[in-house]
């Protein structure tokens, strides 16, 4: 398993994303690198902006786990509790004209993958993402 | 990496020039810059996305944004999508509401 850690992370939610989607376990994921980079942004954003409203040393540990068949990231901050998962979801069936802006990037990560999970544990916000890989 | 955008108004026509990205990191600047196109009788807006490869939810808000807030609801035209970034309108629904063109 690969572990990245990442403080301050305070204005640099692009550099670690970079991180995470330059590493060899990423990078080589060719047919669901789109999917791993759209997941990464919307949680690494979210996690930046928004975790550590009042701590400009606030930490973002990415660990990143890969089998032949399946790819893990597993995304833990110290910041305040969040499970995005109780967002509430976009409306994908109302017209353009009425859609509500926020909330498209929790969603689009659950459609990304095949699972993601939400735990806050030992203080931290755990959120775990798998993806099946085809063989590359 | 070229992840900048060109706008221009030509009539009733707002033509975007899209980079290669649109991301958390540009996606404000475009916001912004539609802004200033608020009200002005837009029948029109073309996002070409020839050079376009990757959109985060970020970029798609702009492109709501720029149905919904710039008055007259105006169509939306998108030059050149690549497979990947279609994808992911369709998860989304939006493709409905889009005007796709291959250039």
């Amino acid at each position: 398993m690969k572990k990245l850690h990442f403080q301050p992370i305070k204005d640099k939610a692009d550099e670690i994303i970079r991180a995470v989607i330059s590493t060899e376990e990423v990078s080589k994921c060719e047919k669901e690198l789109f999917a791993l980079r759209l997941v990464c942004d919307e949680l690494i954003v979210n996690v930046v902006s928004y975790a550590y409203p009042e701590n400009e040393d606030g930490y973002l540990d990415v660990e990143i786990e890969k089998t032949s068949q399946e790819i893990t990231l597993r995304f833990k901050d110290g910041g305040k509790p969040f499970n995005p998962l109780e967002r509430k979801m976009p409306d994908i069936n109302a017209p353009l004209e009425e859609r509500q802006i926020g909330g498209l990037g929790i969603f689009l990560t659950i459609k990304q993958m095949d699972s993601v999970n939400y735990e806050y544990t030992n203080g931290e916000n755990v959120l775990t993402v798998k993806k099946t890989i085809s063989s590359n | 990496m070229e992840n900048t955008f060109n706008v221009a108004k030509d009539g009733n026509v707002l033509n975007i020039v899209l980079g290669e990205e649109l991301n958390t990191s540009n996606a404000p600047a475009l916001m912004d810059e539609l802004n200033k196109y608020k009200n002005q009788g837009l029948e029109k807006v073309v996002f070409d996305a020839t050079k376009l490869k990757y959109i985060a939810s970020s970029g798609i808000r702009t492109i709501i944004f720029a149905k919904q807030k710039l008055g007259g609801n105006p169509e939306i035209d998108f030059v050149n999508c690549a497979k990947d970034i279609y994808s992911v309108f369709e998860m989304t629904g939006i493709q409905e509401y889009i005007n796709f063109i291959e250039k």
